[in-house]
């Protein structure tokens, strides 16, 4: 008895088993018991489990344990993997439509994925051309004025940047930059327009920004000097060899142009056609420039010594700063430091230099991107798993030849992965196809991204597809691989599991809240849209066509205008109300206590009338007599408690640090967008100059009308271009914001109702296939067609009810938390704007199924049973 | 030849199973050199030395004889083939020749 207690140590002894060969397993797991026994007797228990676990331990070598691999197994993974491509192939070539379904069904999606990797890349991309990348930093603002909130600016004042080289030691180099140098050069004969900065020497050292010609350290030393791109230089001479010349420039100055630099890079965040020396901005007005209030269109790049850590300056910045808001009064400023790289994307900065993608819209690019390729990976999931039925038979055969569960899994990685590749190549089609539509979706992509396929991208791309192989085949090939030889081969309908069945349905219920979600949100957008679109702005903008005046007498284009036949009418302003931009400063009335903020424009006498605006009581504007003339709106008379329109006439207002007589009301109107309120609102005329130019047309021939336009601002201005909008486009692309969600929103509705469609229809083709004999015989026995089409459909119904459910409150929730977050006037969303959407994806689920259905239930009965 | 080389250890393997005669198997292998050498010797040694042993073709091993003690696992017992005797044969006599040239005086000294 006592024998039998004392064992060898079991850890061990698994140990052994597990590491030791099965050939020379039995024969060392032998001998070691009848050792243990043998000096369990002879020197006791303990001293024989010492040995024990010492014998164990010294089994350890080549000799005994187990190789990594399936050592004992012919090495054949070549010719394996050739036939697992075969069987792929021939698997592909079966099931026409189910392989369609798939490959298509992942194309579509992976084109989202290929457009996200391919922007995220790009935006990763943005300025790391910079030799010295590593050690460049912005430094940023954040302003905070008297009593109000804290607002964050890329700029900083040029004093931080001058201060930082004079008083501060341990800076490398410090660019400041200043924006600004637009406007027109002219050469001889030749003028452009271009968009230039001001900068200093050391620009050249903390930036790659290299020189053709020229000597980057004393470029921008001088007032007056310039440094030219080469493809302005290009443009002016017609040679870039130019060192020397003097250029005059449209406010006057005389510049000498002293280097020629290469254009920027694309994907860089600095942009300019021509670099001025900072000297003769502080040369010409020295106290705005570097006044400490002054940090609107400046910026200061500072280039840090290797190794050197941007905590360690900030003291300096705490200090200038603190000194600084010292001598002012209304504002303070705090600064920081922000690495070069994570200038773009964007983190919602004021103020940025050049266009910038925001973080946001690339997080949720990459998040609807994983959404939409998840959705895909479900769908050949689904399917795959919808044919496990049938691939049942083959696994049974592999195994009882010999395979083993790894193969098994490989064999199914490797068919989704083969699927995979082949959908890429057609993704990689379909993406120079989306390409241009994604560029032109919101005004920020055409000017930021380019979208160009390099190597690397491919490299990505096919990293990408194998990833999606991966995991679409995964949850199949367990599956299939688990599978016993002995059920399958007895009878396939045993592993028919309900639970897997419940799987597939999460996993179409998903596609379909997803579908529809896309669905509503589209519907609702679209009607925001609209709604935007056509909402009444209290005057007219139909037929107005709106031309900047680019710096020509007003009067002079009139006259020019006014000879066209189709011209209604023409009037002027200062600029163009209900696109998003606004002016305005506090009004008030006797009481100096009670203001209010109202908007204004400065237009012309023709204005009111021109552009439809009704002059409740008093009179318009009279040529000359404009001065202290104001004319408001309802509301503002209303807010300052001024009275009824007719008790406002001649009353005082003051207003724009002067008196005005108000000599008008005209009835409330909408100024600015639909984020805005109706809100007080006053012409003034002759305050300010006119930049726009209103011309109310005739409908008819608007191509024959454009080009006489065009012919008569010649006459004014041969230099500038014709620049003319419709107002009514002005307004479209003021709400441009809500077009592109409408725009992506649909597009991934699009792709996520046909992803969701082609799963449902495998689905539905594999039920009626599998109970094809049921129905069959349940015809025969005298079920109509539409009996059968019901019993088929019957069972998707709770699961669209459950999708909706879910897909309709959050689509709104979306709806009310992003797209109106801001609206003030918004489409009233009604039981139709919210189930749309979602009835229509049903609609088309069930004519999916239902087709399938019909098909199965008009078959000849004969057919189906003849071979039972 | 590398493949036919027979090194200190396996030559005492080899001896052993001739002295043990019928009963060489794993245990008794693995006792009599312990106590005759008086070294430590694992089963895990003895396995590497018995698995170049039988890849030499010096020795053949078959199954039988399944007791109790052991788990009801079979021994394998081994046997030494004429291959094995003959490479034996040659080793001794390469040492009876070196021996029987060293010089009396070296012996003396030693």
């Amino acid at each position: 008895m006592k024998d039998k207690i004392q064992t060898p140590p079991t850890f061990y002894t698994r140990l052994f088993r597990w590491f030791c060969k099965e050939d020379i397993y039995d024969e060392l797991q032998g001998d070691l018991d009848e050792e243990f026994l043998f000096n369990t007797q002879k020197l006791g228990h303990k001293k024989a489990r010492r040995l024990y676990q010492r014998e164990v331990i010294k089994m350890v070598r080549p000799s005994i344990i187990k190789s990594l691999n399936t050592q004992q197994l012919p090495n054949n993974h070549t010719a394996m993997f050739k036939n697992y491509t075969l069987v792929a192939l021939r698997n592909l070539g079966r099931n026409k439509l189910f392989s369609s379904i798939n490959i298509i069904g992942l194309a579509i999606s992976m084109v989202v994925g290929l457009i996200a990797i391919a922007f995220i890349t790009e935006m990763n991309s943005y300025d790391d051309f910079h030799e010295h990348g590593s050690r460049i930093y912005r430094v940023v603002n954040t302003r905070t004025p008297l009593n109000e909130t804290s607002d964050e600016y890329a700029t900083t004042s040029v004093l931080t940047g001058r201060r930082l080289v004079n008083d501060f030691a341990g800076f490398e180099a410090v660019a400041p930059i200043y924006r600004g140098l637009s406007g027109d050069m002219t050469q001889g004969e030749v003028t452009i327009t271009q968009r230039g900065i001001y900068t200093s020497n050391d620009f050249f050292k903390v930036f790659s920004f290299p020189l053709i010609s020229g000597n980057p350290a004393t470029a921008l030393s001088d007032p007056y000097s310039v440094v030219l791109t080469e493809e302005t230089a290009m443009k002016l001479y017609g040679k870039t060899d130019v060192v020397g010349e003097v250029i005059e420039y449209s406010n006057g100055d005389q510049l000498k142009v002293t280097g020629v630099a290469k254009n920027p890079p694309f994907h860089s965040h600095i942009q300019f056609d021509a670099i001025g020396s900072l000297e003769t901005l502080i040369t010409k007005n020295s106290t705005t420039v570097t006044s400490w209030g002054n940090m609107w269109s400046s910026y200061v790049y500072v280039l840090l010594p290797e190794g050197a850590k941007p905590e360690n300056y900030q003291a300096s910045l705490d200090q200038l700063a603190a000194e600084e808001n010292a001598k002012v009064n209304h504002f303070q400023v705090a600064m920081g430091f922000e690495y070069l790289s994570d200038i773009v994307p964007g983190n919602g900065k004021y103020n940025q230099m050049y266009t910038i993608m925001p973080r946001k819209n690339v997080e949720s690019i990459a998040i609807l991107a994983l959404i939409v390729v998840l959705s895909a990976c479900f769908n050949y999931t689904n399917l795959s798993i919808a044919r496990s039925v049938k691939r049942g038979k083959e696994v049974g055969v592999r195994k009882v030849v010999g395979a083993r569960k790894t193969h098994l899994f490989s064999q199914f990685i490797v068919e989704a992965i083969f699927v995979a590749i082949l959908a890429l190549v057609i993704a990689i089609l379909l993406f120079q196809v989306v390409r241009p539509g994604f560029l032109t979706l919101n005004p920020y992509m055409d000017r930021t991204t380019r979208l160009e396929l390099t190597p690397v991208m491919y490299l990505y791309f096919f990293g990408f597809s194998l990833t999606i192989g991966f995991l679409a085949g995964c949850v199949p090939a367990m599956l299939m691989s688990k599978l016993k030889p002995v059920s399958i081969l007895k009878g396939i309908s045993t592993i028919k599991s309900s639970r897997r069945l419940d799987m597939r349905k999460v996993l179409i219920g998903l596609q379909f809240t997803l579908s529809m979600g896309f669905a509503v949100l589209v519907t609702l957008a679209s009607k925001q849209y609209k709604f935007a679109l056509s909402y009444d702005l209290g005057f007219d903008t139909e037929n107005v066509l709106n031309v900047n005046v680019q710096g020509n007498d007003t009067e002079l284009l009139k006259a020019a205008f006014l000879k066209v036949p189709e011209i209604k009418g023409v009037s002027t302003a200062s600029m163009v109300p209900s696109t998003g931009s606004t002016n305005s400063d506090y009004a008030r009335y006797k009481d100096p206590m009670d203001s209010t903020t109202a908007y204004t424009i400065d237009i012309d006498t023709e204005y009111l009338s021109n552009m439809g605006h009704e002059l409740l009581v008093g009179e318009n504007f009279r040529k000359g007599e404009t001065k202290d003339k104001i004319i408001i709106n309802e509301l503002m008379a209303e807010r300052l408690k001024i009275g009824s329109p007719a008790e406002a006439l001649g009353q005082p207002l003051y207003y724009y640090d002067q008196s005005w007589t108000i000599i008008g009301v005209v009835r409330n109107f909408h100024h600015g967008t639909v984020n805005n309120k109706v809100e007080p609102f006053a012409f003034t005329s002759g305050r300010q100059n006119h930049s726009n130019l209103n011309l109310k047309l005739v409908s008819g021939d608007i191509t024959s009308t454009m080009s006489k336009l065009e012919a008569a601002w010649k006459e004014v201005d041969p230099l500038h271009d014709f620049s003319a909008t419709f107002y009514d486009d002005q307004i479209e692309r003021t709400y441009s914001d809500i077009s592109a969600s409408v725009k992506t929103f649909g597009m991934l509705a699009g792709i996520a109702i046909c992803i969701s469609i082609l799963g449902l229809l495998g689905m539905a083709v594999y039920t009626t296939e599998s109970r094809l004999k049921e129905l069959t015989i349940r015809k025969v026995l005298g079920a109509t067609v539409s009996n059968l089409v019901l019993l088929l459909s019957k069972g998707f119904m709770p699961l669209f009810i459950i999708s909706a459910a879910i897909a309709i409150p959050a689509a709104y929730l979306m709806f009310q938390r992003t797209i109106v977050k801001y609206a003030v006037y918004k489409i009233n969303v009604g039981i139709w704007e919210l189930s749309g959407g979602a009835l229509l994806v049903i609609g088309i689920a069930f004519l999916t199924i239902g087709s399938q259905a019909a098909k199965a239930a008009k078959m000849n009965p004969a057919k189906n049973l003849r071979d039972q | 030849m590398k493949g036919t080389y027979l090194g200190e250890f396996q030559e005492l393997v080899l001896l052993t199973i001739l002295v043990l005669a019928e009963n060489a198997y794993g245990v008794t292998i693995q006792d009599e050199l312990g106590s005759r050498t008086g070294r430590n010797i694992s089963r895990g040694a003895l396995h590497t030395a018995l698995t170049r042993l039988d890849e030499k073709g010096f020795i053949t091993s078959e199954y039988g004889g399944a007791t109790a003690e052991r788990g009801g696992r079979r021994k394998r017992f081994y046997k030494v083939t004429n291959q094995g005797t003959k490479a034996l044969e040659e080793s001794k006599t390469l040492r009876d020749q070196l021996w029987s040239e060293v010089p009396k005086v070296a012996l003396g000294k030693s």
